[in-house]
């Protein structure tokens, strides 16, 4: 019952063929259809829907908006009902309007992010297939990365006004869509901020997280990768390619996933993401990470911002 | 330094009239790219793929041509008026510019962690 995982994020690409050389040579995902209004779709090879990536070719960055798939039809009639009862307006949308899947309800998070839930989406399966499967497939390029792991989204916070949407954020998703808090970040004199959370609904730590800034937007998208030297090689082949690294590999504290940032051909920063992190469960209580101690929750070994972390999204 | 064997292109030099910084920048290398490799910091260096727009600059004298640039950032007015992210910035001449783009935090004391 709920929602399962991350279905599909629709991003915006200033260029499609450098974006598709990016997603498709680089980052090892598989384009699986086209639209008639130019947009690609794509899946990892250890995804068995057809698509976790819309490319839609645009004249700005950022995300369109983000997808969670739940386990039943039914639960779209339940959810509808709940948010509306919080307060946010939610819409029908018929079968197709998302591309290739069943029904779905569109509504706004707290923080103004565009969020889909579907049930049905159209099928392809692993590249390895469903029966006596080999570990992974031959003609993996690049990274090879397993699937759409996660999103992080900025939301607005300027406590002197009173604005804080990760908190009403992170409350809507607990409150309404049954995500569990993995980790927080607690900001202010007193700590009474919250200034940055990791939300679940499958086993890992994280399936969405959100980070206080100035102004909404897509902070990263992340793939998954099994280990640490998938995670090095990665980076081999994006040093290669000249891909902007952002943050070169190395842990986190928060979900102790390990990790690089880098940025796609248009400006929209990727991570690769390696590690389960640590079995995530509704009982499981909340990590938290004080001000003091926040840059090393992010990057473990130096305690630091690195790159241009928190100034630069899209 | 060229080195051995390497195709000899056109290079030009980029004044950042801010800060006075100068470097060379080879013809088909945007100007940020050029910036940072020679570690270089005049201009605010973020995706470097004109989507988050912190490289925004004015030309204010010199030939160039620009890549696609978000225009959550540089207007088509903007542009037309000799501003570009420095990312997608390509000279055709020798280049001054000013900078415009502002690091969002690199000015201002964090209060509450991450803003």
């Amino acid at each position: 019952m709920g929602v399962m995982r991350i279905g599909h994020v629709d991003l915006r690409v200033l260029d499609i063929d450098e974006a598709l050389n990016h997603y498709v040579n680089i980052l090892g995902m598989i384009e699986t259809d086209r639209d008639d209004a130019g947009n690609v779709y794509l899946k990892g090879w250890d995804e068995w829907d057809q698509y976790s990536l819309i490319l839609n070719p645009s004249d700005r960055a950022g995300m369109n908006s983000i997808a969670y798939k739940v386990e039943k039809d039914s639960d779209l009639d339940a959810f509808e009902k709940r948010i509306a009862d919080w307060g946010v307006a939610v819409d029908r949308v018929a079968a197709g309007a998302l591309h290739n899947c069943g029904r779905a309800i569109r509504f706004n998070l707290p923080s103004g992010h565009e969020m889909y839930l579907f049930a049905e989406k159209a099928f392809v399966g692993k590249s390895v297939g469903a029966v006596n499967p080999d570990p992974w497939p031959e003609d993996i390029k690049g990274a090879g990365v397993h699937w759409l792991d996660h999103a992080l989204l900025m939301c607005e916070l300027n406590p002197e006004k009173g604005i804080n949407k990760v908190e009403e954020t992170t409350r809507f998703l607990r409150e309404v869509l049954d995500f569990y808090l993995a980790e927080q970040v607690t900001a202010g004199p007193n700590g009474e901020i919250q200034a940055a959370t990791w939300l679940f609904r499958t086993t890992t730590p994280h399936d969405i997280a959100l980070v206080g800034g100035p102004r909404p937007g897509l902070h990263h998208l992340a793939f998954f990768l099994d280990e640490w030297n998938d995670v090095l090689k990665a980076a081999d082949t994006m040093g290669r390619k000249g891909v902007k690294i952002d943050v070169t590999p190395q842990r986190h504290g928060i979900t102790r996933g390990c990790t690089i940032y880098f940025f796609d051909p248009s400006g929209n920063r990727n991570e690769t993401f390696a590690g389960l992190g640590y079995l995530a469960q509704p009982d499981m209580p909340p990590i938290t990470w004080t001000e003091d101690q926040l840059w090393r929750g992010i990057f473990y070994h130096v305690g630091e911002e690195a790159g241009s972390f928190t100034s630069v999204y899209t | 330094m060229d080195t051995p064997g390497a195709t000899a292109r056109p290079r030009f030099q980029v004044t950042i009239e801010d800060s006075g910084e100068r470097f060379a920048c080879a013809e088909g290398l945007p100007v940020l790219k050029a910036m940072t490799a020679l570690g270089g910091r005049g201009i605010p260096s973020g995706c470097h793929g004109g989507g988050c727009g912190v490289c925004k600059v004015r030309v204010l004298e010199g030939d160039y041509r620009t890549a696609a640039m978000s225009r959550e950032h540089v207007s088509a007015e903007e542009e037309a008026g000799g501003v570009a992210l420095a990312c997608r910035l390509y000279p055709a001449s020798d280049l001054r510019l000013k900078v415009l783009g502002m690091m969002h935090r690199a000015v201002e004391a964090r209060r509450y962690g991450l803003v």
